[in-house]
Order: structure tokens, then C-alpha cells, then sequence
């Protein structure tokens, strides 16, 4: 009985332990999914990426501020008709080093708005719209201006210029 | 009083900045050789007796319209990114007109322009970094698809710097969109790998390529052992030590050694160096042997010469020049 008892209870510690960690890489900014669609117009990349959130909006949001995110540290996966793109910042130490300018930037309504745009229209629905435990999951197809956003954070003293030093 | 310490700080900012940045290299689109062979954009050229077929550049630019749309679409974004490229294209006419003006030049006291066979071999279209293109169209049915190879290569190691293969999507669109849409296919994979070669440079020193080469009025041979500030050396050995105490972190690599002609590759040279008024000025690789070259004149008594074979090349002839 005693060892039933037992059983149980870590069986419970697991699972809550196991729930918890579920969440937590829900919310990790590390953890999302993206994918190049194909090749955009010239200085943007189309890309579906997909964000976690308590409602489907703040899931959007989160979507999109992952899409400037990969497009900055994490670099786009190449697809059977897109290559790779590599990240702005490819120097794993550039988002602690400037913690406060990605602070602003990433802050809700921050700058980064204004290099993504979302192409499809409404809200996101079928399979690209997944209730999960704690809110919604969500796909959407959006354009990030790469090249703005390239030549923003060029300007702002975060990623080098090719042309610098010479 | 503030004002005017304010202009002369930045007048020095500014002056440190104009000698503190570094010689840029300079960066030419180029159809490869696979290519012209393909289209036939070839020439027959008699070299010593022996007839072998070269790429026609000039007839590639002037007759294939897709290639032009490839170097347009690159020489802009290069531009975008401060950092345009030469134009194949204009280069060659301009040889072409320099050739013409050369021939007609003649000073007021009837002199005439001269020129050496080597110089006139040497006054070719050159860069530092050579764009090598390839595409080929594929058909898929009744669509198209193009799949293309572009390489970066350093000219004076020959190394490939950013290397980019891929295809475009297969579709029955002009093949004017398809070849944009590989170039904005590979893009930002291309400048990163240039981005990661520049990052490299700036760390650890331009590489470069010294040659060595011996005259026969040269009293010595590279492999004799001579005499410096009174100790027995090989003339390699020598150099070696040289090299050793002027590069960056010592390194360098013997890439030949004989009796007449030492080569040195992966030499790794500052961007920067001070010249005779002490001042920090951006140097390549004619400028980087230049007191080698008089400290051999000093110290062996011969004459010794340096030949520019571009930022990252430099021949050094002992013995005459």
C-alpha cells in the first residue's frame, strides 16, 4: 500500500514536473518553429512561423516577433527552392551584450513591427490555429523586410557592415 | 573655445579614420570557364607553339543578355551594401581604348610611351576577389529551372571564400525571373561568407603570396649560404626569419624552395603599418616587403626589385630588376 502510495505520488511530481517544462519551452524564445516558403521579393523573405500565446492575438504577436527574432539570431531554414538564410547577428553573444536595445525593440508595439508584415488576412484558422493547454498555437505566413531590418541594426551599431573597417 | 576644441576633435577623428580604414579589395563578376566553354564563348590562343582555347569574356558580355541581367542584379545589391563591384564589361573597353591611346602617344620632343612585353601582359582586366558564375537552364516539362554555382575566390591563394550552389523554382516564367530569383536566392548567403572572410582579414591580417626570384647576375643562389651581420645564413633561412618577425603571429607558409625561386604562401600581413613619418597608413603587399627589399639591398649589396601582382601578390627579383 505504502509503495502504491509512493508510486502515485511521484507519478503525479513527474507528470506536474513534465506539464511544467511542457510550458516553459512553449514559452522559450528559442523555441518555435519557422520555415522559408520561398524566395521573396527582392530585400524580404516570406517565411510561416508559428507563435504561443494565451489568445490566438497575443499568439499572432508572438508569431510575428518570432519571425524578426529568427531573421536576427536564428537565420532561416532553406527549403527545396529556398536557400538558407544566414542570421543578421551571427555572434551568440550579441543579444546579451545589447540586452537593453532588443529590450525596446522587442517591447510590445516595439520597432520590430515595422519589419514584419503578415500576408494572410483575419485571423488564423484550421491548422494553422491549435488550441494547446494554456492558449492557442498559431501558424501564419508573414514578409519580413530583411534588408531594412539588416540595415536598422547596421545603423544602430548591433550588426556590422560589410563595407566597415574599410 | 568649446566650439573650437569640438572642430579640432573631430578633424582628428576624422584624419584617424581616413588612415585606419584598410586598402578595399576590389571585386569583379567573372562568367566561368565551364560556361563560356558551354555557350561557346571560347578563343583559340596560341601559347609557345601550342593552341589552347580560352574563355571570350568580352563576346560572353556583349552576347548572352542573361549573364548581364546576373552581373546587374549583383553589381546592385553589392552596391547597396557600399560595396560595388568592377564591371567586367567597362574594364575591357577600357583596356581596349588604353591599348588604342597608348599606340598614338607621343611627347612634344617625339618620345614615345614604353612599355615592357611583361607590363603589357600584366595591364589585363585583374581584381582581388573574382565572382566566378555558372548557371545552367534545366527543362522540367514544359517549365524551366535554372541551377546555378557561384564561387568567391581570393585571387592570390585561390581559396574559395563563399561558395553558393541551388536551383530556382521550375516555372513557365521568362528566364530573366528565374535568374533574378536565384540571385535573391543567394544573396545573403554569398555576403555572409564575404562578411565572414572580411571578419577574418580584420583578425588575423591580409593573407598574401611572396615569390622570390633569381636573376642570373645574382652572385648566390638561394640555397648558398651567405654571409649577414657576420653570421652564416641560407638566403631562405634568412627570409624565413624575417618573415617570422614581421607577419602576424609568425605565419606563413613555405610553399617552394629551390635554388632560384622561393615562394611564400598564406603570409599573413597587418592591415596597418607605420610609415617613414610614423604615421599608421593601410598597406598591401608591395607595401609590406618594401623594407625587406632595402634591407636586402643594404645588406647583401645586389639589387633587388618588387613587383605589384595586385594587393596580395608581390614578386621580389634579387638581382636585377
Amino acid at each position: 500500500m505504502i509503495a502504491l502510495t509512493l508510486l502515485m505520488t511521484f507519478s503525479a511530481v513527474s507528470a506536474n514536473a513534465q506539464s511544467k517544462d511542457r510550458r516553459k519551452s512553449f514559452k522559450s524564445w528559442d523555441n518555435y518553429e519557422i520555415t522559408t516558403e520561398k524566395v521573396g521579393v527582392d530585400g524580404t523573405k516570406f517565411v510561416k512561423v508559428w507563435g504561443f500565446g494565451r489568445t490566438v492575438d497575443a499568439a499572432t504577436m508572438a508569431a510575428k516577433e518570432n519571425a524578426v527574432h529568427a531573421c536576427i539570431f536564428r537565420g532561416l531554414p532553406g527549403s527545396a527552392t529556398a536557400m538558407s538564410t544566414p542570421p543578421i547577428c551571427p555572434n551568440p553573444d550579441t543579444l546579451a551584450s545589447h540586452e537593453d536595445y532588443f529590450q525596446t525593440f522587442f517591447a510590445a508595439g516595439g520597432p520590430y513591427l515595422a519589419y514584419v508584415s503578415m500576408t494572410t488576412d483575419g485571423v488564423p484558422s484550421g491548422t494553422d490555429r491549435r488550441k494547446v493547454k494554456g492558449g492557442y498555437k498559431v501558424g501564419i505566413y508573414v514578409q519580413v523586410m530583411y534588408d531594412n531590418l539588416k540595415r536598422k541594426l547596421e545603423a544602430d551599431g548591433i550588426a556590422r557592415k560589410l563595407s566597415s573597417g574599410f | 573655445m568649446k566650439k573650437s576644441l569640438a572642430i579640432a576633435a573631430l578633424l582628428l577623428a576624422c584624419q584617424f579614420m581616413g588612415w585606419s580604414q584598410a586598402k578595399k579589395p576590389t571585386i569583379m563578376v567573372v562568367p566561368a570557364d565551364a560556361f563560356c566553354e558551354r555557350y561557346g564563348y571560347v578563343q583559340q590562343v596560341n601559347t609557345m607553339g601550342e593552341t589552347v582555347s580560352s574563355p571570350d569574356y568580352s563576346r560572353a558580355m556583349k552576347e548572352n543578355a542573361d549573364i548581364r541581367t546576373l552581373v546587374s542584379a549583383m553589381a546592385d545589391f553589392m552596391a547597396k551594401n557600399d560595396f560595388p563591384i568592377q564591371s567586367l564589361e567597362q574594364e575591357l573597353k577600357r583596356l581596349q581604348t588604353e591599348d588604342a591611346e597608348m599606340a598614338m602617344m607621343t611627347g612634344r620632343s617625339g618620345g614615345e610611351i614604353e612599355e615592357t612585353p611583361l607590363e603589357r601582359l600584366r595591364r589585363t582586366a585583374r581584381a582581388d576577389i573574382i565572382l566566378d558564375l555558372d548557371y545552367e537552364i534545366h527543362r522540367v516539362g514544359p517549365q524551366k529551372q535554372v541551377s546555378f554555382n557561384l564561387q568567391a575566390i581570393d585571387a592570390y591563394s585561390s581559396k574559395i571564400i563563399s561558395g553558393n550552389t541551388g536551383v530556382s523554382s521550375a516555372a513557365n516564367v521568362p528566364l530573366t525571373s528565374l535568374l533574378e530569383e536565384c540571385v535573391l536566392s543567394f544573396k545573403d548567403n554569398f555576403l555572409s561568407g564575404l562578411q565572414h572572410h572580411f571578419d577574418d582579414l580584420f583578425a588575423n591580417g591580409r593573407e598574401i603570396t611572396i615569390t622570390f626570384l633569381r636573376y642570373d647576375n645574382c652572385p648566390f643562389y638561394f640555397d648558398d649560404d651567405i654571409e649577414i651581420d657576420g653570421e652564416d645564413y641560407e638566403f631562405g633561412e634568412w627570409i624565413e626569419e624575417w618573415l617570422q618577425d614581421n607577419t602576424v603571429e609568425g605565419r606563413f607558409t613555405t610553399g617552394a624552395s629551390s635554388a632560384n625561386r622561393l615562394r611564400f604562401n598564406q603570409v599573413r600581413i597587418p592591415l596597418y603599418a607605420q610609415n617613414r613619418k610614423g604615421r599608421d597608413v593601410a598597406i598591401d603587399a608591395d607595401d609590406f616587403v618594401k623594407p625587406l627589399v632595402r634591407e636586402l639591398r643594404k645588406k647583401l649589396n645586389v639589387t633587388v626589385g618588387a613587383s605589384p601582382r595586385g594587393l596580395g601578390d608581390v614578386w621580389i627579383t634579387v638581382g636585377d630588376k
